[in-house]
């Protein structure tokens, strides 16, 4: 038995329940290019979906949409039984380049979602410490943005969208613009906080091995317009942690999906080259 | 630490005390009707203080100067802010406002003159075009800047319109609308004079005419002199204004 069955309550997500999103028959077009169509999905209430693809395919403007920054064409997205088409509460986005507010300190960064949501200013006070220590900032909630790495920023982005406790967590390549080994530790961390905090999430990211290592299922987008090409569950052990690196399915599963996606890159210069 | 402070502080004021030098010694050997030594300007400045007439005429210019400096902020920033969010409405006014901020704003006063007559809100209206446009300018250059991705930071977390402005855009374009104000108060200045020349004769402007047609070159040369050093103090302020408001900016 290799599934995560075997492991006595741990925090697993349950993709057999009911979903939380759900995403049919979706399409866009920007003018004449259609940028992906028919897409479907479902993600559970404690499920980490990963999106993969090749450049230009899509993912990033597929995740607006989900937020309803973005207005879709065809289709529709549900959270809950709620239908997306502006941003709805409940959801929170964590941006690839942090959008920290710059003239803001960490601490009104993180309390801007909630004063946004019409939180009391003693409930602020009360949450924002809270996150700022889950996400590792404690001793920093007066420094700006440009006083801090990138990843101090991101764990601010992050700390923003976990203080207003959302049910679904939008990741758009949060971990694409810090350094390698900060990359590292931050998935760790979000599997930390992940695992304290489940939610519905999904996850947009150029990296293969970080889309094994975070998600449950990894959806491949293939071709122009793009589409679902195959959802590739994800059946390793939980809790996930350093040591998932190391087991042999990991890598059984990280060359799948490569092998999945190379084959898309083959086909996608051929379609150049002609 | 002392000796440091010496050493920065020095060329300052040595070059200031040989151009008081230089003054002096061109002031003494030139016609007192073109111009008067440093002392002679000073001995003037203090008996027009002492004589009160000059405290007057200065409360009478900063009454003109700041009202319509503070016109000028109140319209000229909010203005600002719509013309970015709003993009038709920009690409309908700039045109406008590109054509006044071009304009030598001195050849409008006799069109105010004859529109408005003499008083005080004609004046106001001269110092306000000259010193709305860069405000307005800068305001507009500030907050198109802004990164699209913070507006979506906004949207994302279901910000009001109304908090959008004030949480996103009135922070970020405000270092900007500063920059703006450094440029506009030089400007004010100018205009505040010009206002004082051409429209009814009041404040310090009247204090230079009077002197002028008087040919009293001492008083001349102690209200311009005053003049200067107002103006240069007001953009050491401006400039402590715009890096107060940018200090969260690289």
């Amino acid at each position: 038995m290799t599934a995560s069955a075997a492991t006595i309550a741990q925090p697993t997500h349950d993709a057999g329940a009911e979903p939380l999103i759900r995403v049919h028959g979706l399409g866009k077009h920007y003018g004449a290019l259609e940028v992906f169509r028919n897409i479907d999905f479902d993600v559970g209430a404690r499920e980490i979906v990963a999106i993969v693809g090749p450049s230009g395919c899509g993912k990033t403007t597929l995740l607006r949409c989900i937020d309803g920054l973005l207005p879709h064409d065809v289709g529709e997205i549900l959270v809950g039984d709620q239908r997306v088409i502006d941003p709805i509460p409940g959801v929170a986005m964590v941006f690839q380049h942090f959008g920290l507010f710059p003239w803001k300190t960490v601490s009104e960064n993180v309390a801007y979602g909630l004063r946004m949501a019409g939180a009391s200013k003693a409930d602020i006070a009360r949450k924002v410490p809270i996150f700022v220590k889950m996400v590792g900032l404690a001793g920093f909630e007066n420094a700006f943005p440009y006083q801090m790495s990138g990843g101090m920023q991101q764990r601010c982005g992050l700390a923003r969208a976990l203080a207003v406790e959302p049910s679904v967590l939008l990741m758009d390549e949060p971990f694409a613009a810090v350094d390698a080994q900060t990359r590292e530790i931050l998935q760790f961390e979000l599997l930390r906080i992940w695992q304290e905090r489940p939610t519905a999430m999904i996850f947009v990211t150029h990296s293969i091995e970080e889309a094994v290592l975070l998600g449950h299922r990894v959806i491949v987008l293939k071709g122009r317009p793009s589409g679902v090409h195959e959802i590739i569950e994800i059946d390793l052990p939980e809790p996930r942690n350093r040591d998932t690196l190391r087991l042999a399915r990991f890598a059984e599963l990280r060359e799948r999906v490569w092998a999945t996606l190379m084959r898309e890159a083959r086909e996608a210069e051929f379609v150049l080259e002609r | 630490m002392l000796n440091n402070a010496i050493r920065r502080h020095a060329p300052f004021w040595l070059s200031i005390l040989v151009g008081i030098a230089i003054w002096e010694i061109a002031g003494r050997s030139t016609s007192q009707a073109f111009m008067v030594p440093f002392s002679t300007t000073m001995l003037e400045l203090f008996r027009l203080v002492t004589s009160g007439e000059f405290i007057r005429q200065f409360l009478d210019s900063s009454q003109l100067f700041l009202t319509g400096f503070c016109v000028a902020l109140a319209i000229g920033m909010p203005l600002g802010m719509l013309l970015a969010r709003v993009p038709a409405l920009r690409i309908g006014v700039e045109p406008y406002l590109m054509l006044l901020y071009a304009t030598p704003l001195v050849a409008l006063i006799p069109f105010i003159l004859s529109m408005m007559g003499f008083g005080f809100a004609p004046k106001v209206l001269v110092v306000f075009l000259f010193s709305v446009f860069p405000v307005i300018y800068n305001t507009v250059e500030g907050a198109r800047s802004i990164k699209p991705e913070m507006i979506e930071v906004a949207r994302s977390f279901r910000s009001s319109e109304w908090a959008l402005w004030r949480d996103v855009m009135v922070p970020y374009t405000l270092p900007y609308t500063m920059t703006g104000v450094r440029q506009a108060i030089g400007r004010a200045l100018v205009g505040m004079i010009a206002a004082e020349f051409f429209l009814s004769s009041t404040g310090l402007g009247q204090l230079i005419m009077t002197a002028s047609q008087n040919f009293d070159t001492a008083g001349v040369f102690a209200s311009v002199l005053v003049i200067a050093l107002i103006g240069v103090g007001l953009m050491r302020l401006g400039t402590a204004i715009e890096k107060h408001f940018a200090r969260w900016r690289q």
